[in-house]
């Protein structure tokens, strides 16, 4: 098969390991991680224009290395190729590999940050887009700055007091880097933050079998032209909606 | 009688300090409670509200224009406790069992306060049992349920659901909210209102508490 491959660069290496092992011929594209700090609806509207602008007929399929990802793949539609989504809600079911050992794993470690090679080594992309007007990674000097000392100070407590809600710093290690300087590095940030470090052996299966083509038993939602994703917000996370 | 303008003026601008000196002085000559909120401090977060809207202000601005108001309303409070002023209605708001994430949660309730609204905030991760002792205990007549994740908004369902099991959703009112919640969800669990920003959660809680029994 003739694949097109739409990924989320958070999943960089594991996506470049598949596709190099795939029986298949795989295009890549990588799109920048920021796009789910657009929110849904935005990032949403970049993935439906970025699957359009692949070529019709030239594909038989077009993968998509994402999850629901804060609903930024609900309402995606498959116009001329067909579409291949996991079922998971985000990229750590995709490296933790499955929506199961994902959901098993945020039910019993509430106020986990995850890391992943990508997570540390990719850039910010469009986050800066949404910092402007969240003013969620502002300094404390930057919002002095900007509305002045009391107020600067409420805000900065009001913003980063969810940090304090989190405990633990999960690296998620598949295998693929190439020395331990990625570990370290959450390490290094877990430590810094005062938070409990883990160190999880990832599972690159459903990233495997998304590229090289093994898209049964469940584990992954495929839109025929003319369908549509729909996040269904039960255990099965995405389905196809249902033709009006 | 100090100038009531710059009562509204300064919730516009989040300007916390002349909020509070203005209203100490209204207090102090005489000034009628009720009608500093709804002459001045109402209609001031109503302009705050259509400015987020069509995004003059953004989250940050919402915060401080909330935190003026409520550093006037904690004057006020004890004013129309007084006279026996019954709250707008009683809301019961907090994160859905499993998701930590509050910034949005803590700007509705502040929103809802300044609307008059009494608001009894149980934080982050909040067990369907609590918000049911509140419905029970405490006599809140909306719950407001808030997820940030995919992964905790099926708790959204649970937590409806379990209002149900114990008896108590008809009396109540339920509004959902938060990042990736949508409409045609909310129809789904059975929650009566959903609103897609901090702001439009005011005029949605308003508009159930009307067909809401009163606290």
């Amino acid at each position: 098969m003739r694949l097109m491959l739409i990924s989320c660069e958070v999943l960089f290496r594991e996506m470049c390991d598949a596709a190099a092992r795939s029986p298949h011929q795989v295009d890549v594209e990588f799109l920048p991680k920021g796009l789910h700090d657009l929110g849904g609806k935005g990032m949403a509207v970049e993935m439906q224009r970025r699957i359009d602008a692949v070529p019709a007929g030239k594909y038989d399929a077009i993968l998509l290395g994402y999850g629901l990802c804060g609903n930024g793949l609900h309402g995606i539609s498959a116009r001329h190729t067909m579409l291949v989504l996991p079922r998971a809600h985000d990229c750590i079911a995709l490296l933790m590999g499955s929506r199961e050992k994902h959901q098993q794993y945020f039910d019993e470690h509430p106020g986990t940050y995850y890391r992943s090679t990508g997570w540390l080594e990719r850039g910010k992309g469009l986050q800066q887009l949404t910092h402007v007007t969240t003013g969620i990674d502002v300094t404390l000097d930057q919002m002095i700055e900007k509305y002045g000392e009391d107020n600067g100070r409420y805000l900065h407590e009001e913003l980063t007091r969810y940090r304090s809600a989190y405990t633990r710093l999960t690296y998620i290690a598949t295998g693929l880097e190439a020395d331990s300087r990625f570990e370290e590095e959450a390490r290094w940030e877990a430590a810094e933050r005062g938070w409990e470090f883990e160190r999880l052996a990832g599972n690159l299966v459903l990233v495997h079998r998304l590229v090289s083509g093994d898209w049964g038993g469940g584990d992954f939602v495929i839109a025929q032209p003319g369908e549509r994703f729909r996040a269904s917000y039960d255990d099965s996370i995405v389905r196809i909606e249902e033709r009006a | 009688m100090p100038d009531l303008q710059k009562l509204y003026d300064a919730v516009l601008s989040g300007d916390r300090n002349t909020a509070v000196a203005v209203t100490q002085e209204a207090i102090a000559t005489g000034g009628d409670p009720l009608e500093l909120i709804s002459k001045y401090m109402v209609p001031a977060m109503d302009e705050v509200g259509r400015l987020f809207e069509c995004e003059e202000y953004f989250v940050p601005e919402l915060l401080l224009s909330a935190r003026a108001m409520k550093g006037s309303l904690e004057l006020l409070r004890p004013l129309l406790a007084a006279r026996g002023a019954q709250p707008v209605g009683r809301v019961v708001i907090g994160t859905v069992k499993g998701d930590l994430h509050d910034i949005g949660k803590n700007l509705v309730a502040s929103l809802l306060e300044g609307g008059g609204f009494e608001v009894i905030d149980f934080g982050a991760d909040v067990a369907p049992e609590k918000f049911i002792a509140a419905v029970q205990e405490k006599g809140a007549n909306i719950v407001a349920l808030s997820a940030l994740l995919t992964v905790t908004m099926p708790a959204m369902r649970t937590t409806i659901d379990a209002l149900k099991q114990a008896g108590v959703r008809e009396r109540i009112k339920v509004m959902v909210g938060g990042a990736p919640v949508t409409e045609q969800f909310a129809a789904e669990i059975g929650a009566d209102g959903y609103s897609d920003n901090a702001s439009a959660a005011v005029t949605l809680a308003r508009r159930l508490t009307a067909t809401a029994v009163r606290p």
